[in-house]
């Protein structure tokens, strides 16, 4: 009995032991350490709000900063930050969080409330695919295990014209998200949150 | 956040029947001795557990010892929240089991003594030798730079370490007559947490407005004007007509007695309940083993590995350090860890240090829903830390509170998950 107690104490301690995510001395590692006091370590962000950074395309963080350090995509918070990537180098930080294994958000929507997303997310696969992964060669990123707050403040921000005003490219989804009601925007978020 | 937390107890739970595993707790005698390579950490807050938990993700070769008294963190940000009901003080305190499983030796001794020459640090009548020291001991109060509190610091309440203190401010705000007045001294910068006792006056301002309309809050601040945010929280205050602000007011004394302060310039001033944030310096250790300066408050430290310029192989970081153009804040304290396990690690293997600038993200509850952010980022320029840029929310709103949230869910974890 004891054996047994013990081994599966063992198998505990091996549960709680922290996954293997790269070592600190790649290229962009150290530099994307500052990022993880929001966005977790190597990228894996734990809360409702922040975006997991983890397994990100490199072609759309890099445009997100890009956007952010210009003010084009308004954020006190992402502002200054989004300079320091800049000046760090935001190629290497790219391609850090880029070859970092996503683990999807922790954060679990309600069940009904993926279900009526579910079937309410026709609209958002026009662009976004029916798998939700997006598509690079037109500049739509993957919304899949996104933490379900951060993608309902993205879209409340499209809804309001507070995120990119007056970009062209993103006429269409803010004319779509203004057609539909905050209610069924968290049921879109629960929905491809869930979606792996 | 509820469900954060409970994640994360969840977790830490599994770490504590390890430790069960292993037998009974470590103590300071069973790592007299080092076989390897050994890291030494002062203080279990926000700058020592991200550097001991980062020196472990860098190179798990190396071994890594904590001393941290407390069998418990407690986060002083959002701990304002406790005085105003808003929040509880168990929302705000975590074990440490967490770290353990990243394989920190957590120690739960003060370090007493650091012996620069022999490379060890004392903890009672043992010693723990170190390759590399980290030292991030926090701050410490003046107790002297104000008459009468000394004597009197069982009594009167600083609630600046979150912690009894806060908790027991929050009854005394409780228990407070209709018609009381509160008094909420500000020390002269520098100081832990620039905006802290500005989000502090929001708080109770917010719980007096709903629960004793009658009563009045008195700040005398020692610094000519608000320090931090000042537009954003004077902005804020005009929801609050129970304050009354009075800058340039340094306290030089207190009578707890006659439930009375009284100012450099002479003024005295009763109070119902008294929150003296005391005058404040490098914690006790920093001091005693000569790392403070000419000032003899805070350390100088190089800005790229945060060694200590006065003791080889001993590293400060948090808000003991002075000279970097950075607020004494957790976020700081936290990014500052993370760079300087780093730089040790990479000192310790014979490698080059990598470039690698803090950063500062500060919110500030203004009410019970709403939020206010300052955000600094910074580079490295001529080996010195440089500010590139601070940005200030445009005012007050729930999203920058829900946004204040994530960030102390996440953080947390960057620390102690």
């Amino acid at each position: 009995m004891r054996v047994i107690t013990s081994l599966l104490l063992l198998v505990a301690v091996a549960v709680a032991a922290p996954a293997a995510a790269g070592p600190l001395d790649t290229q962009g590692a150290a530099q994307a350490l500052v990022c993880s006091a929001c966005h977790g370590f190597a990228g894996q962000s734990r809360s409702n709000t922040m975006p997991i950074l983890a397994g990100i395309a490199p072609w759309y963080f890099k445009k997100a900063i890009s956007d952010y350090a210009a003010g084009k995509r308004p954020s006190p918070e992402m502002e200054p930050y989004a300079k320091q990537v800049m000046q760090i180098g935001v190629d290497d930080v790219a391609a850090y969080f880029a070859a970092q294994a996503r683990t999807p958000s922790p954060v679990v929507p309600d069940a009904a409330a993926i279900e009526r997303g579910r079937a309410a997310a026709g609209p958002c696969t026009t662009c976004h695919g029916v798998s939700g992964k997006g598509d690079p060669t037109k500049g739509v990123p993957d919304l899949t295990g996104q933490p379900p707050g951060y993608l309902r403040n993205q879209m409340l921000l499209f809804k309001s014209d507070r995120r990119s005003p007056g970009d062209e490219q993103l006429k269409a989804i803010k004319t779509l998200m203004r057609a539909i009601p905050d209610e069924q925007l968290s049921d879109l978020a629960a929905y491809w949150s869930s979606v792996r | 956040m509820t469900q954060s937390r409970r994640e994360f107890l969840r977790t830490s739970s599994w770490a504590g029947l390890g430790l069960l595993a292993a037998g009974c707790a470590p103590k300071v005698s069973d790592f007299a001795q080092k076989s390897g390579r050994r890291v030494v950490v002062i203080g279990g807050g926000w700058g020592g557990t991200s550097a001991a938990k980062y020196v472990r993700l860098a190179d798990p070769s190396i071994e890594v010892i904590l001393l941290e008294p407390n069998k418990e963190f407690v986060s002083c940000p959002f701990s304002n929240l406790v005085l105003s009901g808003v929040r509880t003080i168990d929302g705000l305190t975590f074990n440490y089991d967490r770290l353990r499983a990243h394989g920190v030796r957590v120690l739960h001794e003060t370090a007493t003594m650091i012996e620069p020459d022999a490379r060890r640090v004392r903890v009672g009548a043992d010693a723990l030798p170190y390759d590399r020291l980290i030292v991030s001991p926090g701050v410490e109060f003046q107790w002297d730079q104000v008459d009468g509190l000394a004597a009197a610091q069982d009594r009167v309440l600083h609630a600046w370490k979150a912690g009894p203190q806060t908790v027991e401010l929050a009854r005394q705000l409780q228990a407070m007559p209709d018609g009381g007045v509160f008094v909420l001294t500000i020390p002269p910068a520098a100081y832990r947490c620039p905006p802290g006792p500005y989000e502090r006056i929001c708080q109770v301002a917010w719980y007096l407005k709903g629960n004793k309309p009658k009563s009045k809050l008195i700040v005398l601040d020692a610094n000519p004007n608000v320090v931090s945010k000042a537009a954003l929280f004077r902005a804020a205050w005009q929801n609050y007509p129970n304050i009354e602000y009075r800058g340039s007011n340094k306290v030089v004394k207190v009578d707890p007695g006659v439930r009375e302060v009284t100012t450099e310039l002479g003024d005295k001033v009763k109070y119902d309940v008294l929150n003296l944030i005391p005058p404040q310096r490098a914690g006790t250790i920093a001091v005693t083993a000569d790392l403070v300066g000419a000032d003899k408050r805070w350390c100088e430290v190089d800005h790229q590995t945060y060694e200590s310029v006065k003791h080889k192989n001993i590293h400060v970081i948090g808000d003991s350090t002075i000279g970097l153009p950075v607020p004494k804040s957790g976020n700081i304290a936290n990014a500052m860890g993370k760079i300087c396990a780093v730089a040790v690690t990479s000192l310790l293997n014979g490698r080059t240090v990598p470039t690698m600038a803090p950063g500062n993200t500060c919110y500030s509850w203004v009410s019970d829903k709403e939020a206010i952010a300052v955000v600094n980022s910074y580079k490295i320029e001529g080996g010195k830390v440089v500010q590139i840029e601070q940005k200030l929310t445009p005012g007050q709103s729930e999203a920058w509170a829900q946004n204040a949230v994530g960030w102390a869910n996440s953080i947390w974890a960057d620390m102690l998950g």
